[in-house]
């Protein structure tokens, strides 16, 4: 099992941990609520090191990245990051990640953790690509909230603006950030070397950031309606059911991009949507959904914290509109819910 | 982790309170909703109802899991707590007083066999 090197910080923390894909991480520290509210309220900080990340560079990035990729990096420019996936020729999420272009020839690759090695290996494959795995010699950690950019600019001196990439100097090293997260609020995402990872994360409790576990990254994430790779989406989904179709750009060549031309002219015959519970029950993952002309099946679903009812995300077929009462089947009971479009909650 | 001396516990994490001649009050032990984490959900039976032995008799969610409490014996339900179901944090904040989850009543002599008592029930923690 592969540890953070904060482990003994979260320790010391009262951390619960559990195995997050090979990665025994913290998944609370007290409550999964409390520290959901701290993130809404306030600032809250994950430990992240487990995500993906590697530096791409080369003659043969770039052209690697518009092969591979289905969001196009002419849409941004150097200092942004884009969020975009790589498809398998079916055009099935093999992965959605995050691309930091942090100058005009470094790029840096942010898969989901499960699938580090995989990506990095589909890069490794393209002409003139030089790869460095950053996973080994530092840790990740997320700082999310409405204080999160104070909370960068007091312990850091800088803070990174949204979805744009940013550096700052840490205890003599040189530390990369970006305004991205996976919650819905603002804030952003810091990779530090490993020797003074410690040193950062204390320096940012002591200002009053929360500690937040895994557990709370889920619940944040699902009611901002961000998907999950691995339960929302995977190799048998593709961007259009999955309402991701903001992150594929079709005029340009990459792997998937024929299969998902052909999808959008015949009409997709199923969508991942939102619903809310109107009555008593938490929808989880693989409860059935019933619709009037048909049905689908959970994908997440939990307590909104801040809604205090159920939420969840399901496919269901044939798509459904906006305001449709549904049923989700909670163990025996055929519980009413309505379709909405997420997040469920918008700061 | 608390274990009061006055209650009666199961290997599957419930307490047992002998509250009359024939009913005991039930709930689920600090341990339990200390593994749980934050109960966000529960669903009671109904008044009245019949319930065997190892039926599930409470449904018990936290943000990370569905939880399962079991009759310890076969009876009747006698009463049910809607406070928790109002506001399943009393779980956490209070699972020996605020949150019992039922009463149940049962025919004969009190059921002991399989119930450990407080010392017993600390060990099967530890």
């Amino acid at each position: 099992m592969n540890r953070s090197p904060l482990h003994d910080l979260h320790a010391r923390h009262g951390a619960r941990f559990v195995d997050f894909g090979g990665w025994e991480m913290p998944v609370r520290y007290a409550s999964v609520i409390a520290e959901h509210r701290a993130v809404r309220s306030s600032a809250g900080l994950f430990d992240v090191t487990h995500l993906g990340r590697f530096r791409l560079g080369g003659s043969g990035a770039r052209p690697a990245l518009d092969r591979l990729l289905s969001n196009d990096l002419a849409r941004i420019e150097p200092g942004k990051t884009q969020y975009t996936m790589i498809l398998n020729d079916e055009g099935g999420i093999v992965d959605d990640l995050i691309v930091w272009w942090r100058s005009a020839d470094e790029y840096w690759v942010l898969p989901n953790a499960a699938n580090h090695d995989r990506v990095m290996a589909a890069f490794s494959e393209e002409p003139g690509c030089e790869i460095e795995d950053l996973r080994p010699t530092t840790v990740m950690v997320a700082l999310q909230g409405p204080e999160a950019i104070a909370a960068f600019e007091r312990v850091l001196g800088a803070a990174p603006g949204r979805f744009r990439t940013a550096d700052a100097m840490f205890a003599g090293h040189e530390v990369q950030m970006a305004g991205t997260g996976y919650t819905g609020e603002r804030g952003g995402e810091i990779c530090i070397n490993t020797e003074s990872a410690d040193q950062l994360v204390t320096a940012l409790v002591e200002t009053g950031v929360t500690l937040c576990g895994l557990g709370a990254r889920d619940t944040l994430r699902l009611e901002a309606g961000l998907p999950l790779w691995g339960a929302d989406i995977d190799e048998t989904t593709t961007p259009l059911e999955a309402g991701l179709g903001y992150a594929v750009a079709l005029d340009h060549d990459f792997v998937g991009r024929e299969a998902l031309a052909t999808q959008k002219a015949s009409g997709i015959t199923r969508r991942l949507v939102g619903f809310v519970m109107e009555g008593r029950g938490v929808p989880r993952h693989g409860y059935g959904v019933r619709t009037a002309s048909g049905g689908g099946s959970v994908t997440s679903g939990n307590i909104s914290p801040v809604l205090d009812t159920g939420v969840g995300l399901a496919y269901v077929s044939p798509p459904p509109r906006l305001g449709e009462a549904i049923e989700v089947e909670i163990r025996t009971r055929m519980v009413p819910a309505t379709i909405v479009k997420p997040p469920f909650y918008k700061r | 982790m608390q274990v009061p001396e006055d209650l009666l516990y199961t290997d599957e994490h419930e307490w047992i309170k002998r509250v009359s001649d024939t009913v005991v009050r039930l709930g689920i032990t600090d341990y339990a909703q200390d593994q749980l984490g934050d109960v966000v959900y529960v669903e009671l039976p109904e008044v009245g109802s019949d319930v065997a032995k190892d039926d599930i008799l409470v449904e018990v969610e936290s943000t990370k899991s569905v939880g399962e409490v079991y009759a310890p014996f076969t009876g009747k339900i006698k009463a049910v707590n809607q406070a928790v179901v109002d506001a399943p944090e009393l779980v956490n904040q209070s699972p020996y007083d605020g949150a019992w989850f039922v009463e149940l009543e049962f025919e004969g002599v009190f059921p002991l066999e399989g119930l450990l008592d407080a010392a017993a029930y600390q060990e099967l923690t530890e």
